[in-house]
């Protein structure tokens, strides 16, 4: 890897609509050199030695949480998870309160998960240790949208010029979000589809393409990328029925072969097999949904080591 | 006690009077206006190079009290509003208890004279308890001075008790008030439903909840013949419905804020809590068509819908913080600067909007500028240049969408019964 040349603009990790083309291909390349740590029989750098990250989280997420425990883990810093339950926000301790506390215990990274759209923004002009957004609402989530290109990137060797599908709950999901904002200044040509009912009023105005016949999103992809639908969705009366869900918008083998032929399966997790992706397809040979999951642990590798070391080489990491 | 104004810039929009000239008030009334005025024994105020007008009047303002003075009370309400050079002020009912009975009517004018620096006139509830269910005593709070009647604050989504409260309020000659916006399809939302909030990942407020409600409450006005006004118009579709029916002889008013006049939803992107509010800031085209209808008469006033909250209120997660903020002292400020200084509207169309218009929706004798009115003066520089700061305000809503920006353009004195009560941004009282 070359001594990097940029190094990320600004304290906290927010969101891919704030960053750059530069920073984002700072972090693939990066993440590159820690996926080589994962593979190791020793995982441990003591890059991040005498570091301590806090991740704070508002909602249960077990693969997020998990995945930044180990990041930080393997290169060598203190982890604490702290899991924020409501009950605590009902006894009035507000988020600044929260977050002031966790200052006061001298953290350098807080990585926050929160249920509301600006949360971590919010958490940013609070605090003065590095705030990593792991997903704000239906907002952003960063570190997903750049383990998503981080595939991409390696399955394509690119990512300018793909066509890339993102179908299902577009309205609720941060991922989306982050997927759109990366995606489109990586040159991508993003197309996205699912019920009307579940894509945002005004999205279309984004630069994004879209559709309602999930069949045109998915024509000639070079990527599909199947979102998780909640089954409360259905209980607010965005669909019907899951049974109509799964046969008008769930992607299975017959649609996935309107993609291109080495067309890439992708899906945040964890998936409703059956509902938004048939059971056969999930774990097929286009599927890069294993894949994903080391990926998001290298990338948020990459990221703490980006956010707390600056844009220098790892000495570390050979 | 006499003083004289002498040679400002009187603007009286109600006589289309924009002249150099002087004003002589004695015991709290105007007694002549015109040039070269000479009286012996009288405070001379000298106003050259600035605008006399008649006293501004908002129209709709949350003061608080009774029972939310952490926010707001009669006294902090009123000197934030002799600071922005607001004469008078009309607040909304929705308090702890609700402004829904005579008493407390006439308490709030006791204590309007008591604790008041301005002149305070009172809206009342039109539904007991703002429940929506039983009419409040309209007429026996419009007898004890109540000036228009509303159930501002939210939406009366029961359409049967609307159409009885406009037949009943119109037996007074009074209007009613309407906050329109069809909770039931905006009341998920945070923000303008738009492009913004589609990336923000935040859940909307569609511009035609509010076209909707406004359709409704023009038609039963036009239904049923009783007056209503729209507060806080903020979409397109609500101004072309409200220019059509004007059109028609409906007797419909509406009101329009300085926010929506010039701020967009593109703001929210920062998810400053500072610019949450109902209804939301909306997209640019939305606030042409508003541009549009203050300019055409469609819209008649500019109210501030000043609605303070407590600091740490409004200090959380952008979809958790209250809508409203502090809108008394900038109003004009942001006013003159969006729409003057751009070269939109006269000082006279403004001035209109902002005493005048407002005085005869509340069938108010002061708004005009002549011998026999209150002496309710604001002295106005249309040049001054200033930056808001929010920490220096007199209301206790220390948020404002405004905060830090440069502003042209300030009230210096407000005179109100024919006494100076601020003078260079100072309440004296
Ligand atoms: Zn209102």
């Amino acid at each position: 890897m070359n001594k990097a040349q940029v190094s990320l603009r600004k304290k906290d990790i927010l969101g891919l609509e704030t960053m750059s083309v530069g920073e984002m291909e700072l972090v693939l390349d990066t993440a590159k050199e820690m996926k080589n740590i994962i593979d190791r029989d020793i995982k441990k750098a003591p890059t991040l030695r005498g570091k301590s990250i806090i991740n704070l989280f508002f909602e249960n997420s077990t693969r997020t949480r998990t995945s930044f425990e180990l990041a930080g883990k393997y290169l060598g810093a203190d982890v604490v998870n702290i899991s924020v339950s409501s009950s605590s926000v009902a006894k009035g301790e507000s988020l600044r309160d929260t977050l002031l506390t966790v200052e006061a215990m001298g953290v350098d990274i807080i990585v926050m998960r929160h249920e509301a759209e600006g949360s971590a923004q919010f958490a940013a002009n609070v605090v003065k240790p590095v705030v990593i957004n792991a997903g704000d609402g239906a907002h952003e989530h960063p570190t997903q949208g750049l383990l998503d290109m981080f595939t991409i990137k390696q399955y394509k060797g690119k990512i300018a010029g793909l066509k890339v599908a993102i179908i299902g709950d577009i309205l609720h999901s941060r991922v989306a979000r982050s997927n759109i904002w990366g995606l489109l200044k990586m040159g991508a040509e993003v197309h996205i589809a699912g019920p009307q009912t579940l894509l945002p009023y005004g999205i279309d105005k984004a630069g994004v393409k879209v559709h309602n016949r999930i069949e045109e999103a998915l024509d000639q992809a070079d990527v599909v990328n199947v979102l998780r639908i909640q089954r409360e969705r259905q209980q607010k009366g965005l669909f019907p029925s899951a049974r109509e869900y799964a046969r008008i918008f769930g992607v299975n083998a017959k649609r996935l072969a309107l993609a291109k032929q080495d067309a890439l399966l992708m899906h945040p997790g964890p998936m409703n097999r059956g509902l938004e992706i048939a059971p056969d397809i999930a774990y097929g040979d286009q599927s890069a949904i294993q894949e994903q999951v080391k990926n998001g642990l290298a990338v948020r590798m990459a990221l703490l080591f980006l956010v707390l070391m600056g844009g220098t080489h790892i000495e570390t990491a050979n | 006690m006499k003083l004289l104004i002498k040679g400002g810039r009187i603007i009286n929009p109600a006589e289309n009077m924009d002249m150099l000239g002087d004003i002589l008030i004695e015991n709290g009334r105007i007694t002549a206006v015109g040039q070269n005025l000479a009286v012996q024994g009288a405070e001379v105020y000298d106003a050259a190079g600035l605008v006399v007008a008649p006293g501004l009047i908002d129209m709709h303002v949350h003061l608080r009290e009774p029972g939310l003075e952490a926010k707001e009370d009669v006294a902090s309400g009123t000197r934030a509003a002799a600071a922005g050079g607001f004469t008078t002020v009309a607040c909304m009912p929705n308090t702890k208890p609700v402004v829904d009975n005579s008493i407390l009517v006439s308490g709030l004018i006791q204590r309007g004279q008591t604790e008041g620096v301005v002149n305070l006139k009172v809206i009342g509830a039109l539904s007991k308890g703002l429940e929506a269910k039983e009419l409040a005593e309209i007429g026996d709070m419009i007898q004890a001075g109540a000036v228009a009647i509303s159930d501002d604050g939210g939406y009366l989504d029961n359409t049967r008790l609307l159409r009885t409260g406009l037949e009943y309020t119109s037996m007074f000659g009074r209007p009613v008030i309407t906050h329109s916006e069809d909770e039931g399809l905006a009341g998920e939302g945070f923000m303008h439903e738009g492009a913004v909030s589609a990336m923000l990942g935040m859940k909307g407020r569609p511009a035609v909840a509010e076209d909707i409600a406004v359709a409704r409450d023009i038609m039963l006005a036009e239904y049923t013949g009783a007056s209503v006004h729209i507060a806080h118009v903020s979409s397109k579709g609500a101004v072309e419905i409200i220019r059509q029916a004007k059109r028609r002889g409906v007797k419909v008013t509406a009101e329009v804020t300085p926010h929506h006049l010039t701020l967009t939803d593109d703001e929210l992107k920062s998810f400053n809590t500072a610019f949450k509010v109902n209804p939301p800031l909306r997209s640019a085209d939305h606030v042409e068509a508003l541009i549009a209808g203050l300019k055409d008469g469609t819209i008649d006033a500019i109210a501030t819908d000043h609605a303070p909250h407590a600091f740490e209120e409004k200090d959380v997660e952008f979809r958790y913080a209250p809508s409203g903020f502090a809108g008394l002292e900038t109003a004009l400020g942001v006013v003159l600067t969006g729409l003057y200084h751009t070269g939109k509207f006269t000082l006279s169309e403004i001035i209109d909007k902002m005493s005048y218009a407002p005085a005869k929706i509340l069938g108010l004798e002061s708004g005009v500028l002549k011998a026999g009115a209150p002496a309710d003066i604001t002295i106005i520089d249309p040049e001054y240049e200033w930056t808001v700061n929010c920490i220096n305000f007199y209301t206790r809503g220390k948020h404002s969408p405004f905060e830090s920006r440069n502003l042209k353009g300030k009230a210096l004195i407000t005179i109100v019964n024919g006494s100076i009560i601020m003078q260079n941004g100072e309440v004296l009282k």
